[in-house]
């Protein structure tokens, strides 16, 4: 089984209720928040394991190519570009579509793999299991081709917690895909509330289960007042807490730390799981 | 030509829309634009009139003819994004995950697939109490390539020549791949906001090793402080090793979540008036000559 944990917003509490899940039901663990990922500083794995994640990208041959520029034009991303009579590619735009290679008169396009980032993998002794980290080349267009590769490798008979990208574009989409649970987490500020529906709109047209925790409450008010009138009301309301902030900056795992949290998302979350 | 400033933070939530709010509400002859359009709320925090709606169209998408495919399968062959597929009739199936090639199209022998355009979302230029604000809504699940990032600032940047502004003040993404870079390069300076903590830290360096790559000078704003000496000493030797600038400290502060609730920002605030006031003349003095 695989829970997702997604927001919409940054910063609303995703990898701390991903790491507490995490500790909480033992699971295994994918951050794959891959260009900002800190679950590591939570879970503290011991990374045993670094593995590459490559695409194939085109290499030109010297010999064959003529600089008719083709390739140039028909290239959808803008990754290839011509200078004189030598053409270049533009790596980070590349999605390894291989349109070039078959528009090329002068069959000068191969194909080579090339990293786009890696997955840091090993043990966290606070979860008891293994946690793996996605980690985008800086600058990188591929992000969600990194969470799909990702994705590919988790074993669903196992239960497993992903960590998810922000914001509520494909990159959302593509860690939310292989989930049997959504946990959407919400930031309770007029901020929070909105991305967080554009999330739950994606989660409801993919047909997934879901659960709310609403995070960083100022009080049970505010939440009460807000899911009043919707379909689904918070599972779970977290509230803004000087002790929660503290442990959290400094990396601790909040469940591990206090009773009510645990407890609290052992109810929320266990009623859900297979 | 107008000034532009971006303000970002690798990390999600550390601060940077309450920021960059604060910062257009004391700025004068400013420009504001939601580079965060998969997530955008700063037109939540500034009260604006919109005054014009444009249709986005991201990549392409691939659609069959069915009068005209034969079936042969040259399409699911050359397809690399696993979009195409058959159903048990054996018809040809294209998915929502066509990322717009069109290396389909080329394969195709029967002239039975052609792209077409697929409306990504809509951006705005809106008018606020202090000048324009230019903002989009990318369609929830839409591909967030950084191309409509793009869109929306040349259009401010049209705005701004147009209307003799003099500084275009950037609300970023998180993160530190493609839509960051697409709201920082040509950018005069960054703001980094950067939360007090591990991840805050970690993210920020990720950030400054991008801003760094494109030679933009950057201050840095440390924001939630107050709790941890340890992580804070850590945020202002990263600071000085990225070549960076300590702007300023907001505390980590119950009353600045409880302005948000009622849509005030901290240039709202008596407490944090000054601090806005002194960060936003750092900031304009530093870009001058």
């Amino acid at each position: 089984m695989i829970i997702t944990v997604v927001s919409g917003k940054g910063g609303a509490g995703k990898t701390t209720l991903a790491a507490s899940i995490a500790q909480v039901f033992s699971a295994e663990f994918y951050d794959l928040d891959v260009d900002a990922p800190n679950a590591e500083y939570f879970l503290q794995p011991e990374f045993t394991e670094t593995a590459p994640i490559t695409q194939p990208v085109p290499v030109f041959s010297a010999e064959r190519c003529n600089g008719c520029g083709i390739c140039t034009k028909e290239c959808r991303f803008n990754a290839l570009y011509k200078i004189l009579d030598t053409v270049y590619l533009s790596e980070p735009l590349c999605h390894g579509c291989g349109l070039c290679k078959l528009v090329c008169p002068q069959q000068a396009i191969t194909f080579q793999n090339s990293d786009v980032g890696h997955i840091r993998s090993g043990h966290s002794n606070r979860t008891n299991n293994t946690v793996h980290v996605g980690d985008l080349n800086i600058g990188s267009t591929r992000g969600t081709y990194l969470i799909s590769e990702m994705v590919k490798k988790i074993d669903s008979n196992k239960l497993a917690v992903i960590d998810g990208p922000p914001g509520n574009s494909c990159a959302a989409v593509a860690a939310i895909k292989p989930a049997d649970l959504i946990v959407l987490v919400v930031e309770p500020t007029p901020f929070g509330f909105h991305d967080m529906q554009q999330t739950e709109q994606i989660v409801q047209q993919m047909g997934k289960p879901y659960l709310i925790i609403a995070n960083k409450a100022l009080d049970n008010n505010s939440v009460d007042d807000f899911f009043q009138d919707k379909a689904k009301s918070a599972a779970l309301t977290i509230l803004l807490d000087d002790r929660y902030h503290k442990a959290n900056l400094q990396g601790e795992i909040l469940s591990q730390q206090f009773d009510e949290i645990h407890t609290g998302l052992q109810q929320a979350i266990g009623k859900e799981l297979k | 030509m107008s000034k532009q400033i971006a303000i970002l933070s690798g990390k999600g939530g550390a601060g940077k829309t309450s920021v960059t709010a604060a910062i257009i509400q004391t700025m004068e002859n400013v420009l504001a634009v939601d580079a965060d359009v998969n997530a955008s709320n700063l037109p939540i925090l500034l009260p604006h009139e919109n005054q014009s709606t444009t249709a986005y169209y991201g990549m392409d998408i691939a659609k069959v003819d069915y009068n005209r495919c034969t079936r042969c399968g040259n399409c699911l062959a050359a397809c690399q994004f696993d979009a195409i597929s058959t159903d048990n009739d054996g018809k040809i199936i294209i998915a929502g995950d066509c990322e717009g090639c069109s290396a389909c199209a080329f394969v195709c022998r029967h002239d039975a697939i052609k792209m077409e355009a697929r409306k990504g979302g809509d951006w705005y230029v809106s008018s606020t109490d202090n000048g324009y604000l230019v903002h989009a809504d990318l369609i929830p699940g839409e591909d967030n390539s950084g191309k409509l990032i793009t869109k929306v600032r040349s259009a401010a940047s049209a705005l701004a020549k147009e209307k003799d502004i003099a500084y275009i003040v950037i609300d970023g993404p998180p993160g530190t791949s493609c839509q960051a870079i697409s709201s920082i390069t040509g950018t005069d300076l960054v703001l980094a906001v950067v939360e007090e903590s591990l991840s805050g830290l970690s993210d920020y360096r990720r950030l400054a090793e991008l801003v760094q790559k494109f030679s933009i000078p950057h201050f840095v704003l440390i924001n939630k402080g107050g709790f941890n000496s340890e992580i804070e000493k850590n945020i202002v030797a990263a600071a000085k090793e990225f070549n960076g600038t300590i702007i300023g400290r907001i505390p980590f502060d119950h009353k600045i979540p409880q302005a948000l609730q009622k849509l005030q920002s901290l240039a709202d605030m008596e407490d944090y008036k000054d601090t806005m006031a002194q960060i936003v003349a750092k900031m304009a003095s530093s870009m001058q000559g």
